[in-house]
């Protein structure tokens, strides 16, 4: 309720400012600026009595769950894999945009993300998010050191082509969008040590989702050109290979308003020689007390990393937005 | 991968067959249930200041018995629409794609009051989202 509020006052100050983009001189500025304060005093006086209501920007129009979540690289969509919905709460004449933090924990290794991702106007979607991947005492064991991060930057980008995941209930044609990822990971010298040819790359992903409604379901799957070892954590491409086409994919069953089950599988590259790299899958329960907070929580095995078997762990991820 | 996929390709013809429309109309409680929840809608849209403000000159009554029969009708009741097309009717309001996702909203609300099932909610709604074509204008 009370981001509700600053939004609301956001929207307003924005559309006072409209007003005042064609002067330019100080004192002209500074006066018109007093004028749409003014102006903004009293919201209400100035709407004609049949004129509809301006449209709140920041208004979370969308209804509730259906942009899905922010998944673990800052892409609109479940906690592995990528959706064709565009992130966040904003209609097609709207904004909208979130922040996440999202925790993993498995046998050896834990993981860390925080990013913000925000869609325009239902059609792009931007978003930054960090990862940091700690190597605990598997780092020593590695000959890196106890508690050795290998860390990431990624900046997304998601246009959506066609189709309508939401409303087209009438038709099995899905939602369709493409999606870049640019990803740079930070420890360059030790990802090329164990192999990797670069630090850095950019995933291509085109992805199609559809809400079965009268099914209570959401179905997705996505194609993704990567050469990413896991994730990019560990580089790009290596002797055993560069880019290949990979899959992710998920379901999740509308449980209830509030509560969505769901799973998701994704295929990654195995191009590193020193280690083997398996496919990954996270099964989660997500929970939506209101538009503005979102919670997965998640069982997740990323298949063996670096040499320390299997990892299965635990997924938690809090998204805030509008 | 492989039995991933064709899992997935399995439940997706399996899920595939269209939903009885029958027994929603059933299952959303019959036309007393329906007629409850439709006029608590349509005193929620004539408040909610999302949406108020398109219904000033609407008789509201009218609207109620005609959306009545529509969600009956839709639902597979016995009830037949008299009404204006759904692109007739709306096409001069201009409305937006978040006074019509208000509109579920109040819908969903006033489906919860009267005890209607979540995924019967869904059924219907799942018939009403392709009308989006025709009602939402900008
Ligand atoms: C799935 C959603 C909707 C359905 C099923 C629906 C259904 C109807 C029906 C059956 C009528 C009566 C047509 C007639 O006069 O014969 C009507 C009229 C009207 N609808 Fe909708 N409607 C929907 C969405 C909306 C939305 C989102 C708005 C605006 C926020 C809206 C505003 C109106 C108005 C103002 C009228 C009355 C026009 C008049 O007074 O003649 N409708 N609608």
């Amino acid at each position: 309720m009370r981001m509700m509020a600053i939004s609301l006052t956001h929207d307003q100050v924005g559309l006072g400012m409209g007003n005042i983009t064609n002067f330019n001189m100080g004192r002209t500025v500074r006066r018109a600026l007093s004028v749409a304060l003014a102006f903004l005093a009293v919201p209400t006086i100035g709407h004609a009595d049949d004129s509809p209501p301006p449209e709140n920007l920041f208004g979370s129009g969308k209804i509730l769950a259906t942009p899905g979540v922010i998944q673990v690289e800052g892409a609109g969509g479940s906690g592995l894999s990528t959706w064709a919905m565009i992130s966040g709460y904003g209609t097609n004449r709207q904004v909208g945009g979130s922040a996440h933090h999202t925790f993993v924990t498995t046998n050896d290794f834990t993981l860390n993300a925080t990013g913000v991702t925000i869609g325009l106007f239902d059609r792009l979607e931007l978003s930054f998010t960090r990862q940091w991947f700690d190597t605990g005492s598997a780092g020593g064991r590695l000959g890196l050191g106890e508690g050795f991060k290998f860390n990431q930057d990624i900046v997304g980008a998601k246009v959506r082509l066609f189709g309508d995941a939401v409303y087209a209930q009438d038709t099995w044609l899905p939602q369709v969008s493409l999606g870049a990822q640019y990803k740079k990971a930070d420890k360059g010298a030790t990802v090329r040590a164990v192999g990797a040819a670069d630090d850095d790359d950019i995933d291509l992903y085109l992805t199609a989702s559809k809400i079965l409604l009268d099914k209570s379901l959401v179905l997705s799957g996505a194609a993704r050109l990567t050469r990413a070892n896991q994730f990019g954590l560990l580089g790009f491409g290596g002797p055993n290979g560069g880019r290949s086409l990979q899959f992710e994919g998920s379901a999740a069953y509308l449980l209830s308003r509030h509560f969505v089950l769901g799973a998701d599988y994704r295929t990654k590259p195995d191009n590193l020689a020193f280690a083997e790299e398996d496919d990954a899958m996270a099964a989660y329960v997500v929970w939506l007390p209101s538009k503005h907070i979102t919670v997965t929580a998640a069982y997740t095995d990323l298949g063996k990393i670096a040499l320390q078997g299997r990892q299965r762990g635990f997924y938690l991820s809090l998204q805030l937005g509008f | 991968m492989k039995p991933i996929s064709t899992l997935a390709l399995a439940l997706f013809i399996g899920l595939s067959t269209p939903a009885q429309a029958a027994s929603l109309f059933d299952d959303l409680g019959g036309l007393e249930s329906i007629t409850r929840f439709t006029n608590r809608l349509v005193d929620l849209t004539f408040t909610d200041p999302r949406t108020a403000h398109q219904f000033k000159h609407t008789k509201k009554e009218r609207l109620a018995r005609l959306l009545v029969d529509q969600l009956c009708e839709a639902s597979g009741g016995p009830c037949r629409y008299k009404g204006v097309n759904m692109k007739k009717s709306h096409i001069k309001l201009g409305i937006t794609e978040a006074e019509f996702n208000a509109l579920v909203e109040q819908l969903q609300q006033a489906m919860d009051e009267e005890g209607v099932p979540f995924h019967a909610q869904n059924r219907l709604l799942a018939i009403l989202a392709p009308m989006k074509r025709d009602i939402v204008e900008r």
